[in-house]
């Protein structure tokens, strides 16, 4: 069953006995095959607008001016899986990542005066994040990453309020989202799907570490993310794709076009946007008069606004902690 | 180093005071009829020039100039490889069926039709940046998950449509496929945020890359016909509706809002006083049926620099002026795309985000019928690929 | 308008019209509304009598410590704040040149402490000292610290210009400053030239802690050899 990699690099190291290049996965057993339970893909149990519940804490680490950490409940067949393994293999994946802020600290000598604070961002996803190993090194992906979680955290944090100092922002992802169910072959619309829900969940624990670190925002940040799916019923029928909040690649048979949004309520403005797909070939549900991309926009601010309210009462939380009751 | 970072997603902040960023934003967001300093309309773009098939080692190769002398390379080479099927795939079918012994799972899987969007690699060198560095790595992500992410219009007319989009086009049967690379090299530091001039230059080296015709048949190891004559192109020449090549590379515009207008193909100071900026990616949609010409890919927004400019004070706030007379109209008024309270004349940062309406507006303005998106893809197809 | 105000705000928070409030630091004004734009409890500095100022509404970055656990909480109380103009701090001497001296800033000072109803600085310097002293970071390099310059001119009011960089402050001495400028990219400016700035801690070539004895002398207790400093009054 399992296949042997072949090794392509011709830049490998001959003089060791290197692992295999493209990684193993644990065995699956015939019988679990017969069975089902090992192959059953995960199916979403949630309503279409129902988010994973989150779990955010922040000041989690003492050596920090700021902290948080986020972890996505797993959806229902992963908690199954989990409570009654039928296989090594879990079903699917919930996201789960540490984040810090060290600062404000006084730029590098080498820096040129800046009458702005100055926000540097390092997404890490730590080796065993994702079912295929990362490498210590950022790759191009996680270094992409990080241009999105500034733009849009760049457009929360008052700047101007700490001139010539910076702060350094860093995320350690310790478990990743899939980018679709582990059987799958990748298919037509196969892009990085996971990476929109790690980067939703980046900008909400990042927004969280910066308020615990005291930094001047306009708004606390949120990011959410929808999806236009369309899933096994309507494989055949040419059912419109239907709108899914904070959908779970894992539990998708196809999705068509995603978005990520960094959003403030009180303002109503969205700090970055993300959105990637044919989005415009999809004709949604009758009555719906918008365009597919504005539906998805819409869909993602909503999801960004279930996870404001959680946001905010975790950065309340923490802060009555310490305030006197008067 | 930290000036470098800072660069990152927001292009170089040009060197200008306040007061020059407070009078190019009272010019550009003048109500329906901007002033841009080169005295373009809004949705003008720069002069250029442009030629392809210029780099005889490439399967495809294109250059664009613009008139401020920046200039970009593309080439375009394909090497063939053996497809890996990706180890954490499983077969279910294959496999619950119990027939599958001794295989090894190579090439049994029914999807890999689809291609991998991995099979397109896009490096892009910018003079002065590191190929590590934020600005290259964003820039190439952006214009690849366009490339790979347009799947091509469904069976209409003939067997050359381009199923699958490029990655589709990538596959040469079960277990061997064509690895594309694309290298971009930008000839000098970059006047302006390299987008839009990136994006052209790779779409035409795409339109003219050809790829040698497949001699062998079926799942045999591949071999190819060594006239180059008779290679195909990648991008196939059927023409579609109104005498338009039927699929085209897609191209990604750099789009800016000022106040409520929307610029398009903005220079880096109308950059550096940008209230938002998007790069939206588009591609024609000749699908039958289709109400618009075109369809949207992918919409990234970019860190608009105007957040890291310095600011303005107002003489009411200045030290140096506090004997002078303070004049009356020194007043805050309230902007009413910010929202935020600012003394007319002072340049004050900006801060916030953007609203959903100035997002809508601005798609709407690239995908409309005759809008922006139209009219560049209408002047690409205008220069001549051999 | 008779909405009363909040006791804590999170940032993004509506606290009041900006016709009625002026917005202090932690807020920030938008469509005529303060918001608040960090986490902390709400102050209402009331407006002077007799004036057309409005009272000012902020929200405090320090979190009063709960009175029954101030000394076992392990809680962050303080929150380090920038130099800005104005603000007094505590620095350490890292160099001594003829023209000025550089500094590394270890404590702003914030307005709280500054009341005079308090104890004076002086008593507690050791116990910011030995706490971490700048509790945002934790790293005792000076690199990660603010930097700042003590000017030749800027050392004391008189006789400025028979000033002696030597003879005014050594490596290693504590100085008590007021920013007077942000200064360049690298370095803030600080000036000791006020009767209560200048050295408020310095050990003698002995090594031994020393104790001033005029506005430019400091005495070891155990050598009685004096040395030359600019000492900040005693309060």
């Amino acid at each position: 069953m399992l296949e042997l990699p072949t090794i392509q690099d011709t830049m490998n190291d001959r003089r060791r006995i290197n692992g295999p290049a493209e990684g193993t996965r644990p065995p699956v057993y015939a019988s679990h095959l017969k069975s089902g339970g090992a192959t059953d893909r995960a199916q979403r149990q949630r309503e279409p607008t129902d988010l994973r519940k989150i779990f955010l804490k922040t000041g989690l680490i003492p050596s920090a001016s700021g902290s948080s950490y986020l972890e996505f409940a797993p959806s229902s067949s992963l908690a199954n899986a989990r409570s009654n393994p039928k296989s090594l293999i879990p079903p699917s994946s919930a996201l789960k990542l540490s984040c810090t802020v060290h600062g404000p600290k006084p730029l590098p000598r080498s820096a040129a005066f800046s009458p702005n604070l100055v926000l540097t961002t390092h997404v890490k996803y730590a080796p065993f994040a994702a079912r295929k190993r990362k490498g210590h090194i950022r790759d191009a992906s996680e270094r992409d990453l990080g241009v999105h979680l500034e733009t849009a955290l760049r457009g929360a944090i008052i700047a101007e309020r700490w001139p010539k100092s910076g702060i350094d922002l860093t995320i350690t992802i310790l478990e990743a989202e899939d980018d679709r169910w582990w059987a799958d072959a990748p298919d037509l619309h196969d892009a990085s799907w996971g990476m929109m829900n790690v980067l939703a969940g980046c900008i909400t624990a990042a927004s969280a570490a910066i308020a615990d670190a005291h930094i001047d925002c306009l708004d606390l940040v949120s990011g959410g993310v929808a999806a236009l799916v369309s899933d096994d019923s309507t494989e055949d029928s040419a059912a419109a794709p239907r709108l899914m909040l904070d959908a779970d690649p894992a539990e998708h048979r196809s999705i068509m076009a995603a978005c990520v949004v960094a959003y403030m309520p009180a303002r109503d403005e969205i700090t970055e946007l993300w959105l990637k797909g044919e989005s415009s070939k999809i004709a949604l549900e009758k009555g719906d008069q918008r365009s597919a991309h504005e539906a998805l926009i819409d869909g993602a601010v909503d999801a960004a606004r279930g996870a404001h309210s959680v946001l905010s009462e975790a950065v309340r939380e923490t802060m009555l902690r310490a305030v006197t009751p008067l | 180093m930290s000036s470098q970072r800072q660069a990152s997603s927001a292009a170089q902040i040009p060197h200008l005071s306040p007061a020059e960023l407070s009078y190019l934003y009272t010019s550009l967001s003048l109500p329906n009829s901007p002033i841009r300093p080169d005295g373009r309309s809004p949705t003008q773009f720069r002069p250029l020039s442009a030629e392809t098939n210029i780099l005889p080692g490439t399967n495809g190769s294109a250059r664009i100039g613009f008139a401020d002398g920046t200039q970009a390379i593309v080439g375009v080479k394909a090497e063939v490889e053996k497809t890996v099927l990706v180890s954490d795939t499983l077969d279910v079918q294959h496999e619950a069926q119990g027939t599958g012994n001794g295989e090894g799972g190579e090439g049994s899987s029914s999807a890999v039709t689809g291609g991998h969007g991995s099979w397109v690699q896009m490096s892009i060198e910018i003079p002065g940046f590191r190929d590590d560095d934020a600005l290259p790595v964003f820039l190439s992500e952006m214009m690849r998950e366009s490339l790979v992410g347009s799947v091509g219009v469904k069976d209409k007319s003939g067997e050359e449509n381009m199923a699958g989009g490029l990655k589709g086009r990538l596959v040469i049967n079960k277990r061997w496929h064509w690895r594309l690379y694309i290298d971009v090299l930008l000839l000098s530091q970059p006047l302006s945020y390299p987008l839009p001039l990136l994006s052209l230059t790779t779409h035409l080296a795409l339109l003219s890359t050809k790829l040698p015709k497949l001699k062998s048949k079926g799942e045999e190891d591949p071999f190819f016909d060594d006239d180059w004559a008779v290679a195909e192109y990648i991008y196939p020449r059927v023409l579609g509706v109104s005498n338009t090549l039927q699929v085209r590379p897609p191209v990604t515009l750099l789009v800016i809002s000022v106040g409520e207008n929307v610029i398009f193909d903005p220079t880096r100071e109308e950059i550096a006083v940008a209230d938002a900026v998007l790069a939206i990616s588009v591609t024609r949609d000749n699908e039958a049926g289709s109400l618009q010409p075109l369809k949207l890919l992918s919409i990234r927004t970019i860190d608009p620099p105007s957040r890291l400019t310095q600011p303005g004070i107002p003489n009411s706030e200045n030290v140096n002026m506090l004997g002078a007379p303070a004049p009356n109209e020194n007043v805050a008024v309230l902007n009413p795309a910010t929202g935020e309270e600012e003394v007319p004349g002072v340049w004050r940062p900006r801060r916030g985000g953007v609203k959903r309406s100035v997002i809508a507006g601005m798609v709407k303005t690239v995908l409309k019928k005759g809008g922006v998106g139209e009219e560049v893809l209408a002047g690409l197809e205008g220069v001549e690929v051999s | 308008m008779t909405t009363p105000l909040p006791q804590v705000a999170i940032p993004g928070q509506c606290l009041g019209s900006a016709s009625k409030y002026t917005a202090g630091p932690g807020t920030h004004i938008q469509q005529s509304n303060i918001y608040a734009s960090i986490a902390g409890p709400v102050i209402l500095d009331p407006a002077q009598p007799n004036t057309q100022t409005k009272s000012t509404l902020r929200v405090s970055r320090t979190i009063p410590a709960k009175p029954h656990l101030a000394s076992t909480s392990k809680l962050k109380d303080r929150y380090n704040t920038l130099p800005a103009v104005n603000s007094i701090v505590l620095a350490r001497v890292t160099r001594v040149q003829k023209r000025q001296a550089t500094v590394s800033i270890l404590v702003v000072l914030d307005e709280d402490s500054l009341d005079p109803a308090q104890t004076s600085d002086n008593d507690n310097i050791a116990s910011i000292l030995t706490s971490a002293a700048n509790p945002e970071n934790h790293s005792t390099t000076d690199e990660l610290r603010f930097q700042a310059l003590i000017r030749k001119e800027d050392v004391r009011a008189v006789e400025k210009d028979r000033v002696v960089m030597d003879e005014m402050f050594r490596v290693g001495d504590i100085v008590r400053g007021s920013v007077i400028s942000l200064g360049d990219q690298s370095f803030y400016y600080i000036t000791t030239s006020r009767n209560d700035l200048g050295v408020v801690m310095a050990r003698s070539e002995g090594g031994n802690m020393m104790f001033p004895v005029s506005w430019k002398e400091m005495r070891d207790p155990i050598t009685n050899a004096s040395e030359l400093r600019k000492v900040a009054r005693p309060y």
